[in-house]
């Protein structure tokens, strides 16, 4: 929670030091969210069962219910872009917590991050549309109506171009500026006022993570659908 | 856990998700209209109107996003205040909202 302040003590500064890597902090905390989720898959992956308990039952009620979320909102097809939105949602969740923790900072707090994980949304909705409808894809830029295509094409294009960039900004923004609340609080009331914050931003990494899911599921929807 | 009832994501969780997404929009396609504008000019060298047009352009789609957007969770409200019979099949809705942005 050292929300990008010019000296920040935290651990991945000292672990830079003692590396030499001279990489920026965020590269480490990204990292970190990697190790905590792959070991979390090899771990379970090892001993799956039928009747799940304990860290099995936790991923089966999150990614169980995100896939019925999906399914419900694109269809059947959903199942075959669920991957890419399960594994978005949970990385930008463990990055998100990882701020909380004291001494770290989340990974999100950093345009970096966030616009690299926009763009690859982008290039993967598109993707994803040019693969099921081949050229046909640009009647989703088009409109219905035949006369006003030109000018839709402009407009849907511009929409298109600020969606990568609404997504980077708003995980950006609420991340960076909760981190911040965090370390100012904690300055004017050590531990008394960092508490209950910590509530509340517990809710608002979730409902951050769940957005940038949720979104990328509208975006795969709208490239997965007929065009009108 | 906390945010999934049921199975499900919570309904508090949703609420907030789609009520956060609708004011960056405007902002953002506006600005997008702008750097394209003024990138336009640059290359082209037609010093203001490019700039002009597509400012204009990015705040015209900024507003039919949010319009869509709106009309978006209109349907879904409506489709839970109707009963169980939302689901993949209602597409066909969606043909209506995109007459605006002229």
């Amino acid at each position: 929670m050292s929300a990008g302040l010019p000296h920040p003590l935290t651990y991945s500064v000292i672990l830079d030091e003692s590396l030499g890597l001279h990489l920026p902090p965020h590269v480490y905390y990204m990292w970190l969210a990697m190790i905590i989720l792959f070991t979390c898959g090899f771990i379970l992956r090892g001993r799956l069962q039928l009747v799940p308990g304990g860290l099995q039952n936790v991923f089966e009620t999150i990614f169980g219910g995100l896939e019925d979320f999906v399914v419900l909102n694109i269809g059947e097809e959903g199942r075959k872009v669920f991957p890419f939105l399960g594994a978005m949602f949970i990385f930008i969740l463990v990055m998100n917590y990882i701020g909380l923790i004291p001494g770290c900072d989340a990974a999100t707090a950093n345009v970096n991050t966030n616009a690299a994980m926009a763009i690859t949304v982008f290039v993967y909705y598109n993707y994803i549309g040019i693969k099921k409808w081949g050229f046909g894809y640009i009647k989703h830029f088009m409109g219905p109506v035949v006369f006003l295509a030109p000018l839709m094409l402009v407009l849907e294009l511009v929409s298109h171009i600020a969606r990568p960039l609404s997504l980077t900004l708003r995980l950006f923004g609420n991340i960076r500026g909760e981190e911040i609340v965090l370390v100012l609080l904690f300055v004017l009331a050590p531990v008394l006022g960092t508490i209950p914050m910590y509530f509340l931003f517990i809710l608002g990494k979730t409902i951050q993570a769940f957005i940038f899911f949720m979104l990328t599921m509208i975006y795969l929807k709208g490239s997965l659908e007929h065009a009108h | 856990m906390f945010f999934f009832k049921r199975d499900k994501p919570s309904e508090a969780l949703e609420l907030f998700g789609n009520v956060a997404t609708i004011g960056m929009q405007l902002v953002v396609a506006t600005f997008i209209g702008l750097a394209i504008g003024y990138y336009l000019d640059e290359w082209l060298g037609t010093k203001p109107w490019m700039l002009i047009i597509f400012l204009l352009l990015g705040i015209v789609t900024g507003f039919r996003d949010v319009y869509r957007e709106a009309m978006r969770l209109q349907r879904g409200a409506d489709a839970q205040s109707s009963g169980p019979a939302c689901g993949p099949g209602r597409d066909d809705a969606r043909g209506g909202s995109d007459r605006q942005g002229k």
